[in-house]
């Protein structure tokens, strides 16, 4: 099953948190972190799969590996599309390509609600984030992976608010100067 | 009032870069306010604020009780929002979850779909096992709701709630599998089903048996390719108990293997015909032959298909699986697997590590750990200060703060995946893991694939060279933190075991650890940044205390043992040196076949003078261990002092005259008593207990009498005893009574030519030695001398075969030092000291023919038992701390294991589990009958008691009602929390239709029939609560 879904920026700012275990918060954000130091160092030819973060790894050495399967999360799955992170981190019941699918079709699934979706169409919609979510996985179980139906599910609980005007593309919000998000954070 | 909603909480904090903190404190501030009002659109819009934070990592469990009153609003759009925030910020300990469960029932139950779909998906995140009762009898009509969208979304839930209380599955089986059966039914749902199916099966498989002709109808059927990747994966579970599956699954397997054009499916079929078992089912026929060839064939397809990286990381992962069953299949792709050690992609590494730990053996083993050592040792060291990218976010925290690149978040999403490029660094824990992997491998099965164990030792001393630093501890923690963590101790270890259990390559080995301990060489020996590897020493301490009679120069080993810096190494290794100091000087000491003369006993009291200057600061040492050795061995070290000087010494060249005893006899004594031999894990507790052994009486009855009488005695006269027995000779002792022990300070102050004395005898030990040495050069030279890799310093003087290599590396070296990053081979020539007189070569057999080595074995008692198993070479410290640690993010289905599914076919078992559910669910009905009944009587008094105590007193729970009333939750809670918790609170939460477990439990400790007798029993005690809060009241 899917132990958790993750959004996060070239920051490591997170725009969506779902985990289908309850979790400390403090917690949340250390997991968040370290699977951002992960995801962030990887270079352009990499695979898709990440090693297991420091917090998952010391709970994974105890798994017996006499069944095939178990309730340890051993596979962080991630994609990087433009500005955003998509992570899965899921037991081993789950197919690591079909994941791969999976973060597609959520990303499809949202382009399709936002329209040439983009990293502030969710910052200012974090609820139809969830709601996509929501109609994709229930408690960690996958129910759905037909991009039209999770969208017209996520249509069917009410208008996809667009962004705010003022929010346009080529806004008139200027706060350039800063490339990709690196150097910001080493002042920080 | 100003408000802000979501949007302007965002806007706000781009505008307040810099000092988000403080804006967000404000806005949480505000939102606290605003949450307590009565509009719900303002309720709401602050919850989703708070929500929206929550995500960055600031509390609002304080906000629970909101977002049950939003949760229970009317409107969709605040419902919406609230169970949103439920999902994200209930926690286990979250109080408010009694209350929600009315909530979800209610919503369950609401007739709008989308409605339904908000408890659908927030009950996976709330669902705790005494809801999970109650709820399940609203959920399981909506597996026939009429919108597919809720069914599959229903059977998702009803998983998890099977997680959290197993028996709910019982009911609730049956109406999922007529789902699955369903041939009309929506494939979303029977998609959804499969994937539920799939998480339950591998905890019993033998229980869906049963579905078995149905999953394969549809796998047959295909078209979706989703759900046959969870079928494949179901079945590969299913047909190690049913073997009859194999045949059945094979043909349409290899169909899809062959057609589809799915990575993801025909990776997931291959998977599945190796883990399910059926390669090894249909091996030896054309037809198993086939598949094996087919399935390796296209994993070696996709490890060698260019730039697709993740298919090569998938197939290493099926390499890995096929390669405890089929190693030779695996062995035969060892080019391309190899290949990936190298890979860039540390995922790629890392799992091309654990791959080739399974196919190492006797031969490939050189070859795999000298590409890793390369690995090693050409990527530098990090030092702790390297990574600033590495922690920056671990050391602040994630902060939202402004988005200072707008164009960056507008960046379309679509097009493709975007990666950044640069090559990643070589992490810490890499480096770690790739050494501990190295280690195993060469110690797997007592160390069989390992032929030439000077190599092994090598290798060792060079991954001390590579070994990343661990974390600096200060002195007061130290003791705390687990030091067997740490990678220099585990090349320590394998060094130990080596010594113990080869003893061929026992003095090579002790040479090794006494180059470690060596304090002159040890920039030479660890790494030059960091404190990397230091944790050898103790195993290097120890080895060369304990067979210090292979010590080729003990002397200076005592020097460095000795040394002021060892004061500072970690108190277990300070341990460990103070325990080796006394052996090696013993065996300086102990020769009886030398006369006592003037230059020996003045080298000795020397030598003893040292020890015990080195070991006197140390008998105040924080560490108890530390502490205890030092005195100890201050004391014997002292008595032996005043042995020495006390024995009379012969003349230079005259007769021979007897050292002392003390050192002679007695210091050997403590520590050559017996071999010690490695000795299995558990066998110790076969030893049988002696039957005569009695542990109860005491050995002396008059222990107290005796201890007071020592006492008062004090030590002297006892002492002189003790010591006339070890130090008389030859009956010639002298003046030992009124000596008092002189501070080994002031000794090595006095003004004798024992420094002289000390030099001559290290040069004397250097010049006995250099035999030792020269043998062994010359030995390596004579193996290796057609070894391309072996390098020799002084290959012009000697006699080996002068190498390309060798050349190049001479060349290099007749410059500067020997520079190790430029050796193409991981194969060094570690000696270096001193010079190498010609002859002594002694011929040996040269290294092609493969030494028959013996290595020992543990000891054990009988037959060994699990326990004794090998792993406790390299790495004996997981399963303890770690499986309490166990739970991150992992959900524990483990008590779906013991719950059978099964539909009773004939098994007597199970008829007596039906009887058993029979008999619970009358009990149940009855235990509904009564509570019931409890209920109407309790509020009805409740109504009374409250007319009668409506004015002052009860201020405090009637406010509490007050609010949940608001709230819009059953009035039964709001009256449970009024109360307070307590035995009645399981009663009162107690529904119309399902008994809560707490007072199922309590009903089957009872005898049966009682049930009656309970009822009134329930009554009677909610009477009584009840009058006692009448009666406070009517006090008050």
């Amino acid at each position: 099953m899917i132990n958790a879904v993750l959004v996060f920026n070239n920051a490591g700012q997170p725009r969506l948190t779902k985990f289908y275990t309850q979790l400390e918060t403090s917690v949340q954000q250390r997991l968040i972190s370290e699977i951002f130091t992960l995801v962030a160092n990887r270079p352009n030819s990499a695979c898709n799969f990440l090693p297991l973060p420091p917090l998952l790894a010391n709970s994974s050495k105890s798994s017996t590996p006499t069944t095939p399967h178990n309730d340890t999360p051993s596979l962080v799955t991630y994609r990087h599309y433009a500005t955003l992170y998509f992570i899965v981190i899921s037991t081993s019941t789950e197919s690591p390509l079909a994941l791969l699918d999976l973060i597609q079709v959520f990303v499809q699934a949202l382009d399709g609600l936002f329209e040439n979706v983009c990293e502030l169409d969710l910052i200012f919609n974090f609820e139809t984030l969830h709601a996509t979510l929501g109609e994709m996985i229930v408690g960690g179980v996958v129910v759905e992976t037909q991009l039209d139906k999770v969208v017209d599910g996520v249509k069917a609980q009410g208008t996809v608010a667009k962004r705010p005007v003022n929010e346009g593309k080529g806004g008139g919000l200027n706060f350039g100067g800063f490339g990709r998000g690196d150097g910001v954070w080493t002042g920080r | 009032m100003f408000e802000k909603s979501l949007y302007d909480l965002i806007r706000g904090l781009r505008n307040h870069k810099g000092k988000e903190k403080e804006y967000i404190n404000d806005s949480i501030k505000e939102c606290r306010k605003e949450i307590r009002s009565n509009d719900m659109d303002l309720k709401s819009t602050a919850l989703m604020k708070l929500t929206y934070l929550e995500m960055f990592g600031h509390d609002m469990s304080w906000a629970s009780f909101n977002v049950l009153e939003v949760m229970s609003s009317p409107k969709y759009r605040h419902k919406r929002t609230g169970y949103l925030a439920a999902v994200q910020s209930f926690r286990r300990d979250t109080e408010v979850l009694m209350l929600a469960e009315n909530q979800l029932k209610k919503d369950i139950s609401s007739p709008t779909p989308t409605v339904i779909s908000l408890p659908l998906g927030a009950i996976p995140h709330v669902i705790n096992p005494s809801m999970a009762n109650s709820v399940l009898s609203d959920l399981l009509p909506r597996l026939t709701h009429s919108h597919p969208v809720i069914r599959k979304k229903t059977v998702a839930t009803l998983y998890r709630l099977a997680l959290v209380y197993p028996e709910t599955l019982r009911p609730a089986w049956p109406k999922i599998k007529e789902r699955l059966q369903d041939d009309n039914e929506n494939p979303s749902v029977t998609a959804a089903i499969v994937n539920v199916v799939c998480e339950l099966g591998w905890r019993r498989p033998q229980d869906f048996l049963p579905l078995a002709p149905r999953l394969f109808d549809l796998l047959v059927e295909g078209g979706n390719n989703w759900m046959a990747i969870k079928l494949i994966k179901l079945f590969a579970t299913l047909t190690p108990v049913e073997p009859r599956l194999i045949k059945k699954l094979l043909p349409p397997l290899t169909k899809i293997i062959r057609e589809t054009g799915a990575m993801s499916l025909l990776y997931e079929c291959i998977n599945g015909i190796i883990q399910g078992g059926i390669l090894e089912a249909v091996e030896g026929t054309a037809e198993g032959d086939e598949v094996a060839r087919l399935c390796v064939g296209k994993l070696r397809g996709m490890m060698v298909i260019e730039g697709d990286a993740n298919l090569k990381y998938v197939a290493l992962l099926a390499f890995d699986k096929i390669v405890r069953s089929h190693p030779y299949l695996v062995a035969q792709q060892q080019d391309v697997i190899l290949e990936c050690i190298d890979d860039p992609d540390i995922s790629i590494r890392m799992r091309a590590l654990d791959l080739v730990v399974g196919m190492v053996n006797s031969e490939n083993l050189t070859a795999i750990v000298g590409r890793l050592m390369r690995q090693l040792r050409n990527a530098p060291i990090a030092s702790a200060t390297d990574g600033p990218n590495n922690d920056r976010v671990r050391n602040t925290g994630v902060v939202p703060y402004a988005e200072e690149d707008d164009s960056d978040a507008e960046e379309s999403l679509q097009p493709h995946e975007q990666r950044s490029d640069q090559p990643p660094p070589l992490p810490e824990d890499y480096r770690v893991s790739v050494i501990r992997r190295i280690l195993d491998m060469c110690s797997r099965d007592t160390y069989s694939n390992i032929t030439d164990f000077e190599w092994y030792l090598d290798v060792l001393i060079q991954l001390v060279r590579v070994s990343p630093a661990t974390k600096a501890v200060s002195a007061a923690e130290e003791d705390d933190i687990e030091q067997t963590d740490d990678i220099g101790a585990g090349i320590g270890r394998e060094l130990q075991n080596v010594a113990v259990r080869v003893k061929s390559v026992r003095s090579e080995a002790v040479d090794t650890a006494q180059s470690l301990v060596f304090v002159d060489k040890r920039d030479q020996m660890f790494p030059s940044s960091g404190n990397g590897g230091q944790g050898v020493l103790e195993y290097a301490g120890w080895l060369v205390g304990e067979y210090a009679i292979y010590l080729s120069s003990p002397e200076p080993v005592l020097n460095s043992l000795l040394h002021s810096t060892s004061v500072q190494l970690p108190s277990r290794t300070l341990a460990v040196y103070l325990q080796a100091i006394p052996k090696v000087f013993s065996s300086l000491a102990s020769n009886d076949q030398i006369s006592w003369t003037p230059e020996r006993q003045t080298l000795m009291s020397l030598l003893m003078a040292r020890i015990i200057h080195f070991l006197e600061p140390l008998s105040t040492h924080p560490s108890l261990e530390v502490q205890e050795r030092a005195v100890e061995y201050l004391e014997l070290m002292r008595l032996a002092a005043e042995a020495a000087t006390g024995t009379a010494t012969g003349s230079e060249h005259g007769d021979f005259t007897d050292p002392p005893l003390l050192l002679t006899q007695a210091l050997p004594a403590l520590f050559t008593a017996a071999e010690l031999n490695p000795v299995a894990r558990g066998a110790q507790h076969k030893v049988p207990v002696p039957e005569d052994l009695d542990l109860d009486t005491p050995i002396n009855p008059n222990l107290q009498f005796l201890l007071s009488q020592a006492e008062l005695e004090g030590f002297e006269t006892d002492e002189d005893d003790v010591y006339a027995a070890y130090i008389e000779p030859t009956g010639s002792y002298t003046e030992t009574g009124g000596q008092v022990s002189v501070s080994a300070a002031e000794r090595l102050d006095a003004p004798q030519k024992e420094t002289a004395s000390y030099q001559n005898a290290a040069v004397e030990e250097e010049y006995l030695d250099p035999d030792i040495i020269a043998r062994r050069k010359a030995e390596r030279k004579e193996r290796y001398k057609d070894d391309p890799f072996y390098i020799d310093p002084d290959a012009d003087k000697g006699s080996g075969a002068v190498t390309p290599l060798s050349k190049i590396v001479r060349e290099n070296n007749s410059n500067t030092d020997i520079d190790i990053d430029s050796i193409p081979i991981m194969d060094l020539n570690l000696e270096n000291r001193g010079p190498s007189p010609a002859g002594n070569h002694r011929t040996r057999s040269p290294r092609k023919v493969p030494k028959r080595v013996e290595i020992m074995g543990d000891e054990t008692l009988g037959p060994p038992d699990e326990s004794s198993n090998r792993d406790d070479i390299v790495s004996p410290r997981h399963n303890q701390s770690q499986k309490a640690k166990k739970g991150l993010l992992q959900v524990d289905s483990s008590g779906l294991g013991s719950l059978s599914l099964d539909d009773g076919d004939d098994n007597n078992r199970r008829k007596l589990t039906r009887l058993e559910v029979e008999r619970r669910e009358a009990e149940e009905a009855e235990m509904r009958k009564a509570l019931a009944e409890v209920e109407r009587k309790r509020l009805e008094m409740q109504r009374e008691s409250e007319r009668i105590a409506v004015k002052e007193e009860a201020v405090v729970v009637r406010k509490k009602k007050k609010k949940v009333r608001k709230a819009d939750i059953g009035g039964e809670e709001g009256e449970g929390e009024g109360e307070g918790a307590g035995g009645a609170d399981a009663d009162a939460d107690a529904d119309a239709d399902a008994a809560p477990v707490k007072k199922k439990k309590k009903k089957k400790v009872g005898p049966e029939g009682e049930t009656e007798g309970d009822d009134t029993a329930a009554k009677k005690k909610k009477k009584k609560k009840r009058r006692v809060v009448g009666l406070n009241g009517g006090n008050e």
